[in-house]
């Protein structure tokens, strides 16, 4: 240990802080804050280059102390350099100015275009504020400024911190801030002025020259010279002469298949309002020195036409009105909505869907025994007015929220086929229920499965954007829950008359799209099954469909209607001899075999109760043979039996069903049940196989169904013949598996005569309720996938005619984002709402560019390169906060820009517009002609920064960094001046 | 007690029939092997709790039948896994030559692209090898799976097969998510700030 060493007198003493004030605290506090923070001796710096203070970004890093009970936030901002950082490290001059001082005469960074305001004033890098940490709280009393002023000088002092270190007073809004930076022996008072009103003496150069002439109370002449920026800034907000090309659609307009001007299935786009609010145009004298310019009373030198730079930002509209944005911002609301579809519709239409509900619970009785169909031609119309009628008969008075050609057009774009349909008569539907669009292979037709929405040409998809336009424009809500009300009708109809629901592509629901997507390919699914039994019947015992076809249309309908009833009879009959059995699965390629001996079906139905095994000598439901395998036994040929499919499933019924699975537990017990529920398949496999291969064993099923378990082996028997001998595996020959346990209980039935695996009828009805039950906030968020995925894909289009970088990566993020949020069930709010933000900015970014290429007229331009020019020009307006205008007033977009004030000014002072206004030559003369009026207004903002080094306060001094800001706009003048003095000879 | 489960993980196992797919999850999971293990019907469940790095994660793992006509009932089940076992035996080339087969059939059923993929050779304790060692190793890189040769009967490389995947997954982000909460992904702050001027950042003047 040291402490040996050390001289004793130290452990005696004492420093007590037990008696140390709430000032003596906070200034601790201070202190350890910028220790903590390693501000804490020499900063240095290279002088910095131009721009940097925009293309090098800031950080901030926050504290909290308090005084006494009152809380302030310590936060350092601080402008982050890559590069030379270490190589500055190296030149440590003894005595150098601190880097702030140094930067209070910078002349690279003047005027930053997006800046903390300490940064635009003293042109700082670096600094700390104090500020009270409660938004409302204030320092007010001057007292207490001069105490926290105070605070920091000391805080500074012992620290040897030399980061400009200030602290807010008064009112947060007024931005006020008072501060010091100390360096080894030399101070800089960071002081503001700050008035509502300011003497005219002081609106000019020449007067502010002799404030800071006066402040920094320089006592010998002649006074070194000082350095003057200026920057005057001019505003429009008056665009009279470019019109916002965009009207908001009329919504009560109705031509043909489009309804408020805008066709179904296309999503509306752009700002409604022009947003792009205001053009901020700077014109900057960026050095000058006293006595090159004037600028008094009476006469001022700086015409806006003849400074050397312009740079020009533009502000966008807060929240432009977007149309894209509006529809699913307003669909998303939707989701919140917490009434049922009967709510909505009224009483009245809750007693029809009492009728409804007692319909479905008969439905599987009146389904099962098939009662002929009264309607039979499927017109849209007529449907419409069927179910309008009970409406209206319901509402009295009442107008139904969706008018009827309103509802009649998107009925007809959703179901497309229906106009057919009714002239046609009913065999057109297979072809456009097949896939009515070739899919595309391209990345955009794929983007359903990241959104989880559905394929762009799908009925879902299209239903989603009816949806959508229809709570927009026609009656929101209530429109909804009509409409889909109707669709549940439609899909009601479509199931108990055999018709397809078109626009959903083949086979078992698609799990990569939404759940009601599934839901509908499920119900198309049964009524698939359906249709193949019913026809299956219908051709078993009369060959007549066939016949149907070709008929002209009014005769095909009667006949139909007779066809109809005897099919009514038919069905009867079928059934009847059935009755005591379960429903059967017909297979559809059974009907073949079906035409040939129906007869002897029926017969063999009948007596199947009584002789099982004798009528199994006569094979049924073969497919095809199995290449040349045969018989083990018999030696016959070994047939692949007709089989059926298995259950088609959405993704909450197979939820529901992994769930039961998976509750079964790991148990030995558990995995034999779960095997027993799954082997229904199985079951029903081996009897199809039964019946198709009569005396076969399963030796012959497992050669079909399961090759690897069938092992073959060659051996040489005692004739010394190679003969190939086989046997099933060991797993196949643990006794009493499931797999002998099943062959020894299947019949051998083909698989048409076999109990259903697939329930259509009730799965059916299931997915029919699922529907009917659907508030329109359900439906809302089932589809809110697609009407995303609609408006990515509409962002996107409209992109590509604008052709934006930074839109094409928020749209890729977008995607990306959006895939991660839509792939789990019940996305959260949160998430949601983020992806419609963003779409709502991308739609907003784009409006943008278009408001901007309209007004810099860049349609107009003929000249190919200074048509590029412009292009940029407005590119970069869109992405820099700041665009410098290149030629100033002269180049092509400064001649735009003036062109714009001029008439701007015009507009103001009633004169006529001067459409003919030439360019940039012209304009002089233009200046003379137009006399009393100014090409520009006067300016919103008058800045100028004054610049010295003298020494201070004694002509023997150190000579130091003066600097004096000020800014003066309509509402405020506010002065804020970096006088340096030296502290060692004063 | 599921408290420090950091996540559920959804693991499929699939492959041809009589490779040794249920052997496998059985080593694992009880760590017994049984020669005489009926084949498996439709699916199966099974559940094991592993710690990966330091992190638990818990294992629904679905072992599916290998037989065709199964297949049109197990992909159902592939559904939200997250992670997939690809299982072949090393003493039958034709289970090896059907991976193809799986992969495409993976592809067309599986809900998500990004999931983990790992080809195991089962059987390396036997001696009539017909798939080498570097055949595997092909196949895996050509498709970027993880690759491991394995016995369920000696246990050789099971366990290591199931941690290596748990850990890929868990390295995979936004694949899984957080037992506790969503961990809501963020969004770009692309833009943020330009909005408000608050702090006593301005834009103009």
């Amino acid at each position: 240990m040291a402490a040996d060493s050390e001289p004793e007198s130290e452990v005696f003493e004492i420093t007590d802080f037990t008696t140390a004030s709430e000032w003596e605290r906070f200034i601790s506090r201070v202190e350890e804050v910028l220790n903590d923070w390693k501000l804490i001796g020499v900063s240095s710096g290279k002088p910095l280059e131009k721009g940097v203070y925009t293309t090098e970004t800031w950080e901030e890093k926050s504290d909290e102390i308090s005084f006494a009970d009152f809380r302030f936030s310590v936060t350092h901002h601080y402008l982050v350099q890559e590069s030379n950082e270490k190589d500055s490290k190296e030149e440590l001059v003894e005595d150098a100015l601190p880097v702030a001082m140094q930067d209070l005469l910078c002349m690279n960074n003047d005027f930053p275009p997006r800046a903390h305001c300490l940064v635009r004033w003293y042109g700082l890098r670096e600094f700390v504020v104090i500020a009270p940490a409660a938004n409302n709280d204030a320092v007010l009393s001057e007292s207490k400024c001069n105490l926290l002023l105070s605070s920091v000088s000391i805080a500074l002092g012992n620290t040897g911190c030399q980061v400009p270190l200030f602290v807010q007073i008064h009112h947060k809004w007024r931005r006020m801030y008072v501060g010091e930076c100390q360096g080894p022996g030399v101070r800089t008072d960071f002081e503001m002025v700050h008035l509502r009103k300011v003497a005219s003496q002081y609106t000019h150069v020449s007067g502010l020259l002799d404030i800071f002439k006066s402040k920094i109370g320089f006592p010998l002449t002649p006074l070194p010279p000082i350095n003057i920026s200026i920057r005057l800034t001019y505003v429009l907000q008056d665009w009279q002469q470019y019109f916002w090309p965009q009207q908001p659609p009329d919504i009560d307009a109705l031509v043909g298949g489009e309804v408020g001007g805008l066709e179904f299935g296309k999503l509306p786009f752009g700002a409604c309002e022009d947003p792009i609010s205001e053009l901020q145009l700077a014109t900057t004298w960026p050095h000058l020195t006293e006595g090159i310019i004037v600028d008094n009373d009476v006469y001022s030198d700086l015409d806006p036409m003849q400074a050397p730079q312009w740079s020009v930002r533009v502000r966008k509209a807060d929240n432009p009105q977007c149309l894209l944005s509006d529809f699913v911002t307003e669909f998303f609301k939707l989701c919140r909505r917490k009434e049922s579809t009967d709510e909505i519709l009224g009483k009245s239409a809750f007693e029809e869907e009492g009728k409804e509900v007692a319909d479905i619970s008969h439905a599987l009785s009146k389904l099962t025994e098939p009662a002929p169909v009264p309607i039979h031609k499927l017109s849209v119309t007529n449907m419409v007015h069927t179910a309008k009628k009970k409406i209206r008969k319901h509402r009295g008075v009442d107008e139904s929220p969706l008018k009827n050609e309103v509802l009649n057009t998107i009925l007809l774009y959703l179901f497309p086929d229906a106009a057919d349909k009714s002239a046609d008569g009913s065999e057109a539907r297979t072809s456009t229920s097949t896939g009515s669009l070739p899919p595309p292979d391209s990345e955009d037709y794929n983007l359903y499965i990241q959104f989880k929405s559905a394929p762009l040409d799908s009925l879902t998809y299209k239903l989603a954007l009816c949806l959508c336009m229809i709570n927009f424009y026609h009656g929101g809500v209530k429109g909804v829950a009509h409409l889909w009300q109707e669709f549940v009708l439609e899909m009601r109809y479509r199931w108990e008359n055999n018709f397809f629901i078109p626009g959903l592509a083949n086979g078992a629901p698609d799990l990569r799209c939404c759940l009601l997507h599934q839901k509908l390919q499920m119900l198309n699914c049964c009524i698939e099954r359906k249709k193949a039994r019913d026809e299956g019947k219908k051709s078993n015992s009369f060959d007549r469909s066939s016949s149907d076809t070709g008929t002209p249309d009014l005769l095909g309908r009667d006949y139909h209607k007779e066809s109809d009833k005897e099919k009514g009879e038919v069905g009867k009959s079928w059934e009847s001899w059935s009755d005591s059995e379960e429903e059967f699965f017909e297979c559809l390629s059974d009907t073949e075999e079906l035409k040939g001996n129906g007869q002897e079906n029926v017969k063999k139905g009948v007596a199947k109760e009584g002789s099982k095994e004798t009528s199994a000598l006569k094979p049924e439901g073969r497919l095809h043979q199995h290449g040349n395998l045969t018989l083990l036994h018999p030696g016959e040929p070994l047939y692949i039996p007709i089989t059926q499919e298995p259950a088609p499933m959405t993704e909450d019924l197979l939820e529901e069903q992994s769930e039961v699975l998976a509750k079964l537990g790991t148990s030995a017990e558990g995995a034999h049940l779960r095997a027993r529920m799954q082997s229904a398949c199985l079951l029903s496999d081996m009897e199809s196989f039964k019946a198709a291969n009569p005396g076969c064993c399963l030796e012959d099923f497992v050669r079909w169904y399961s090759p690897r378990d069938y092992i073959e082996e060659e051996t040489v028997d005692e004739k010394g013949n190679v003969v190939i001998q086989g046997e099933l595996s060991a797993r196949m020959k643990i006794p009493s598996n499931m797999w002998v346990e099943a062959w020894e209980t299947a019949k051998a039935i083909p698989a048409r005569r076999q109990r259903r695996l697939f329930d259509d009828t009730r799965e059916a009805e299931k997915v029919l309720h699922y529907l009917a039950v659907q508030k329109p906030a359900d439906l809302a968020r089932h589809l809110l996938s697609c009407v995303l995925h609609a408006a990515v894909l509409k962002v996107k289009e409209e992109e590509s005619l604008e052709d934006i970088t930074s839109v094409k990566k928020i749209i890729k993020q977008i995607i990306i984002h959006a895939s991660k949020g839509l792939r789990f069930p019940n996305p959260e709010d949160k998430k949601l709402e983020e992806i419609i933000a963003h779409i709502l900015s991308v739609e907003a970014t784009i409006a943008q560019a278009r408001s901007l290429k309209a007004k810099f007229g860049i349609d107009k331009c003929d000249q190919e390169e200074e048509r590029k020019d412009l292009e940029n020009f407005v590119t970069s307006l869109l992405e820099q906060p700041e665009v410098s205008v290149i030629g100033a007033g002269r180049g092509p977009a400064g001649t735009i820009i003036h062109r714009l004030f001029v008439n701007a000014q015009k507009v103001a002072m009633m004169l006529p517009l001067d459409e003919e206004l030439k360019r940039s030559d012209s304009s002089d003369e233009k200046r003379l002609n137009s006399g009393s009026v100014a090409d520009f207004p006067s300016p919103a903002g008058h800045e100028v920064i004054l610049r010295t080094i003298i020494p201070r306060p004694a002509p023997y001094s150190k000579p130091l960094p003066q600097r004096m800001y000020s800014v003066l706009t309509k509402e405020d003048f506010r002065l804020a001046g970096a006088f340096s003095l030296d502290t060692t000879f004063f | 007690m599921d408290e420090d489960i950091l996540t559920t993980l959804k693991i499929l196992i699939i492959g041809e029939s009589g490779v040794g797919k249920s052997s496998l999850l059985l080593r694992f999971t009880d760590d017994t092997f049984d020669p005489e293990l009926a084949a498996t019907i439709g699916v199966d469940f099974k559940v094991k709790t592993i710690s990966v790095d330091g992190n638990k994660a818990k294992l629904a793992i679905w072992d599916t039948a290998g037989q065709e006509r199964f297949r049109t009932l197990t992909p159902s089940y592939y559904r939200g896994a997250q992670g997939v076992i690809l299982v072949y035996d090393v003493t039958r080339r034709d289970t090896f030559a059907k991976l193809d087969n799986w992969l495409t059939e993976l592809e067309t059923y599986c809900t998500r692209n990004d999931i983990v993929k790992m080809l195991v050779g089962n059987k390396i304790d036997k001696e009539n090898r017909e798939v080498d060692r570097n055949e595997g190793l092909k196949f895996a890189r050509k498709h970027s799976m993880l690759f491991i040769e394995a016995s369920a009967k000696t246990c050789d490389g099971v366990q290591c097969a199931f941690e290596e995947l748990v850990e890929k997954i868990i390295q995979t982000p936004g694949l899984w998510e957080s037992e506790s909460q969503n961990r809501g992904v963020k969004l770009s702050n692309h833009e943020e700030g330009y909005r408000g001027g608050c702090g006593g950042y301005c834009s103009m003047l």
